[in-house]
């Protein structure tokens, strides 16, 4: 392989794609552990309520049933605290009082097989006393009743508020009565479904008295933390795995089925292996629904004086990511604009349904969507073009963000002007059909965390890079195999990544917020610069001066072109005998990367860097059917330094794809509480056919003023930001319609035409 | 006729070698590769025949496992992702998918190997359209479609590059 010494920005092949194509990728759900049984969970049917009891002796009764748990068995089975959560512990490993929504486990059944078990399960009778159930977020905020009744409101505009965030500056009001003219609208955003194609998934096995467990999860230490926390037991006495994840985009965030897994191995003495159904998943998380209202003033010159936006998210039944996903809708309400007056309110709201956690693109996507909308729809109104609009008011380099926060790292108005030259914006839209672009800014790499990493060079000149990040398909252990193969100057397959294993591998907060790359690839830098160090001064001790050498597979390589063999420059080193090569083990470091902290910024912690999506729409609007069909779409990702440009391009891609589904169709249906579309017959997803007719572009914007390795900012999540506003203005351009609702799907286009021709037009 | 617990054993020749198993008349196929065979590449997700994830051949047609009775493939061929390959030599469908970046977290691509596979035998040089067609069964959510439809492009044996 001719990478060597030159890995970074390279094609270089996954790590992971040999065992993914021949099916040898083992994830969580392909494990068995011996003499492991199977759980299958018994969900609420009715939306809210008060359980008076619930009948297990009929599945305790059937053959092969090891035991069946309900949320009763708490107290005996020694669990110290059944609740968990992000800062709102609320969650119950299983209720024993309430039921908060349809779908919810409220009993557990243990059986040889997973067959059984769920026969078994079907025969638990649950007995509620209904409550009238709160189905949306204007009926919870009034507050007829209580989702967790022994928990105050967070916030004095209503009941049921699980968090409340206000960021602020100036005089919004005073500043948006005196403007030259104020654009008002309420967006709405729709909850969706993560999806990932493996359903979660978690094996637990107490072993004496340490608990092993192996699962699907996006924050291994974070279950290790809760796990010890709510059984009882020291941190290391808990081990926790992370094989391949299929799929992730947040749903797997904080604990999920892990403490009831363990809780079941607990009662079941035995390993217990909880798979999930696709259609449970649904019914676990999903990405907040949102109604976004905002008043946006401007001067007579179009600068923008004020902008007033109050988020309400509807959270669902348990809080889980809401608080952290309401704060982060407060902070990027603003958007990327010198706005001298601004109030932003955001509010995750208690509901009876699916709860509802972090999503890629956290709640940036429902902000941007308002936010980017209201500038297309002001543009408009003062007749000025769109993309020329953002050229005079996007924030430069250097701007604020947010006040006292990291200046503003990217030049978005060149990376805005790449999605448009990629629909060709100059090129005025055939009769039908309309353009539109939208940009999208958040902060990146999430709050305070420590990010670890070890690397060892092993005598025989291979490597292994070790990181507390799951492997979840965006590819961040190809990225640190590059890392370590650059300062190693090796070639990267010769490179091994190990998967999460809270036993061995070093610290990491988890595998969000686009923080891998920067964070933990920073750790595994320096990381690898102190092995690459160490080597340097070994081959100077032993051959009195400073070389500069390669790895070649077992030998270094000097730039004299002679040679010699690591292991017996490290015996020789350790004055071992060559023999001995078993002995010398590795040459090793552990590095650490914190994020800064600063008590002057809004959030604590200066924001690492932006993650900057821009997108650019073309779209065809079918009159008669109300049809919408992407015909182009770029995306823009502002990566900083793409470390493997074919893995980025990938996920910025995929992040808009992911977008195509938020957009046009997906929506979680409810009725009475209950999910009426939560399995895939009824719930549609992106297919290949969906991709714009001419193909989906992707630009990677490359300054490499990013603060992770080379240069490299976060990525991941940008493409899933501005498809959203970029298409609804397309869709004005072509037809004339303003729809502020998603999905942009045939029924909500045709209506809006229909209202519109029996009304004047939009000029 | 069989109630759905009576077993039965069937013979059934996965990936070239002749199996005897014993299944019950309800059995999925997609648990017998998984849980008897141990074939665990043939992944489950949606269990409605619609994601593609479990897709395997039934000589030599693509099917979704998930919704397949195992006794349905009695002396029939069924050929899963572990059989793609010769050995350690990788079949061109699956050299192409590591040249092309076609997976992301993986799941879903021994499906669609299966259903490219199928796709290519059938029709050796399929236009995009049949290539949409053939791909409507298959889901991807990390949305690496471009890369998928650039590798089996890449695979087929006629095509000048």
């Amino acid at each position: 392989m001719t990478t060597t010494g030159h890995s970074i920005g390279k094609a270089v092949p996954r790590p992971d794609a040999f065992a993914k194509v021949t099916g040898r990728a083992q994830y969580s759900s392909d494990i068995t552990l011996p003499r492991m049984t199977h759980a299958a969970l018994v969900r609420s049917t009715s939306s809210h309520g008060r359980i008076t009891n619930i009948d297990t002796a009929q599945a305790e009764a059937v053959a092969g049933v090891v035991c069946v748990v309900t949320g009763r068995d708490m107290a005996e089975l020694g669990v110290v605290d059944r609740h968990y959560g992000l800062t709102v512990l609320d969650q119950p490993i299983l209720s024993d009082d309430l039921v908060r929504y349809s779908g919810e486990a409220v009993a557990a059944v243990v059986a040889e097989t997973a067959q059984i078990a769920g026969e078994a399960a079907t025969l638990v009778e649950v007995s509620v006393d209904p409550i009238e159930p709160m189905l949306t977020v204007d009926q919870a905020l009034e507050g007829a009743t209580l989702v967790h009744p022994e928990r105050e409101s967070a916030g004095s505009d209503g009941a049921n508020i699980a968090a409340y965030y206000e960021f602020a500056d100036g005089d919004v009001e005073a500043a948006l009565a005196g403007a030259h003219y104020v654009h008002e609208a309420v967006f709405r955003f729709p909850m969706v479904a993560h999806y990932a194609m493996e359903p979660h998934c978690c094996i637990a096995a107490w072993n004496g008295t340490d608990l092993d467990v192996i699962a699907g999860t996006q924050q291994p230490f974070k279950v290790r933390s809760d796990l010890a926390r709510m059984f009882g037991l020291q941190q290391n006495q808990v081990r926790v795995r992370v094989p391949y994840v299929g799929g992730g985009y947040g749903g797997k965030l904080l604990s999920k089925y892990e403490p009831l897994t363990v809780a079941l191995a607990w009662k079941a003495k035995r390993p217990v292996k909880l798979l999930l159904s696709a259609d449970e998943s649904f019914r676990t998380i999903s990405r907040h629904g949102s109604v976004v209202t905002m008043r946006t003033g401007v001067d007579a010159d179009g600068n923008i004086v004020a902008r007033d936006t109050r988020v309400i998210l509807d959270t669902g039944a348990y809080a889980d990511k809401g608080p952290g996903v309401a704060k982060k809708a407060a902070y990027r309400a603003k958007g990327p604009y010198d706005i001298p007056h601004f109030r932003s309110v955001a509010m995750a709201v208690y509901t009876n349904k699916v709860p509802a956690g972090a999503f890629r693109g956290y709640s940036t996507p429902q902000v941007v969507w308002a936010g980017e909308s209201a500038i297309n729809e002001i543009a408009d109104h003062l007749g000025i073009d769109p993309l020329q609009y953002r050229r005079d008011h996007l924030l430069e380099r250097g701007g604020d963000f947010m006040p006292s926060d990291t200046p503003m790292d990217a030049d978005l108005v060149g990376g805005l002007q790449l999605a448009a030259d990629g629909v060709r914006w100059a090129v005025p839209a055939p009769e039908g059909r309309g353009k539109g672009l939208a940009t999208g800014v958040k902060d990146g790499g999430g709050g305070p965390s420590r990010a670890e990493a070890e690397v060892r060079l092993l005598a025989d000149g291979s490597a292994e890079v070790l990181t507390g990040t799951s492997e979840i398909g965006q590819g961040a252990h190809a990225v640190y195999t590059q890392i370590v193969a650059e300062e190693l100057r090796c070639d990267p397959a010769r490179v091994t990544p190990r998967l999460p294993d809270t036993a061995t591998s070093p610290f990491d907060h988890g595998t969000e917020a686009s923080r891998s790359t920067v964070l933990v690839g920073n750790a595994v830098r320096k990381a690898a610069m102190s092995v690459a160090d160490q080597l340097g001064e070994m081959v100077e001790r032993l051959l009195g001066t400073r070389r500069d050498f390669v790895i070649e597979e077992h030998r270094l390589v000097f730039d004299d072109g002679s040679d010699a063999v690591l292991a017996e420059l490290m015996a020789r080193d350790r004055n071992l005998p060559v023999t001995h090569e078993f002995e010398l083990g590795p040459i090793v470091s552990l590095s650490y990367h914190d994020t800064l902290v600063s008590g002057k910024a809004p959030l604590g912690t200066p924001s690492n860097f932006y993650e900057v999506g821009h997108g650019a729409a073309e779209v065809d609007v079918d009159r008669e059917t109300g049809r919408v069909e992407l015909i182009r779409y770029t995306s823009v990702a502002d990566v900083g330094k793409a470390l493997n440009p074919q893995t980025c391009a990938a996920q910025d891609e995929g992040a808009a794809i992911m977008a195509i589904g938020h957009t046009f169709f997906e929506e979680m249906v409810f009725e009475n509480g209950e999910l009426l579309n939560g399995n895939l017959a009824e719930y549609r997803l992106p297919l290949a056919a969906d991709l714009p007719r001419e193909g989906m572009g992707v630009e990677l914007l490359e300054n490499e003023d990013g603060p992770g390795p080379y240069g490299a900012k976060g990525a991941g999540e940008a493409g899933i930001i501005s498809m959203a506003p970029a298409v609804a203005e397309a869709v004005y351009q072509a037809c004339g319609v303003r729809i502020h609702d998603l999905p942009l799907n045939p029924q909500r286009v045709w209506r809006a035409l229909n209202e519109a021709t029996t009304q004047p037009g939009p000029d | 006729m069989l109630g759905k617990d009576d077993r039965i054993e069937i013979t059934v020749t996965v990936n070239g070698e002749s199996q005897v198993v014993d299944v019950a008349s309800s059995d999925l196929l997609i648990d017998v590769l998984r849980e008897q065979l141990h074939l665990t590449g043939t992944k489950r997700s949606c269990d409605l025949q619609i994601c593609g994830t479990c897709t395997v051949l039934v000589d030599g047609k693509a099917v979704s496992s998930c919704t397949t009775l195992a006794v349905e493939t009695e002396n029939r061929e069924v050929r899963t992702v572990e059989g793609l390959a010769d050995g350690e030599t990788l079949h061109p469908l699956q050299q192409a998918f590591i040249d092309e970046f076609a997976s992301q977290c993986g799941f879903c691509t021994p499906g669609f190997l299966m259903t490219a596979f199928a796709l290519l035998d059938e029709v050796s040089r399929p236009t995009p359209e049949e290539v949409h067609r053939y791909l409507e069964g298959n889901v991807c959510r990390c949305g690496s479609y471009t890369n998928i439809l650039n590798a089996i492009e890449r695979a087929q044996p006629t095509t000048e590059r």
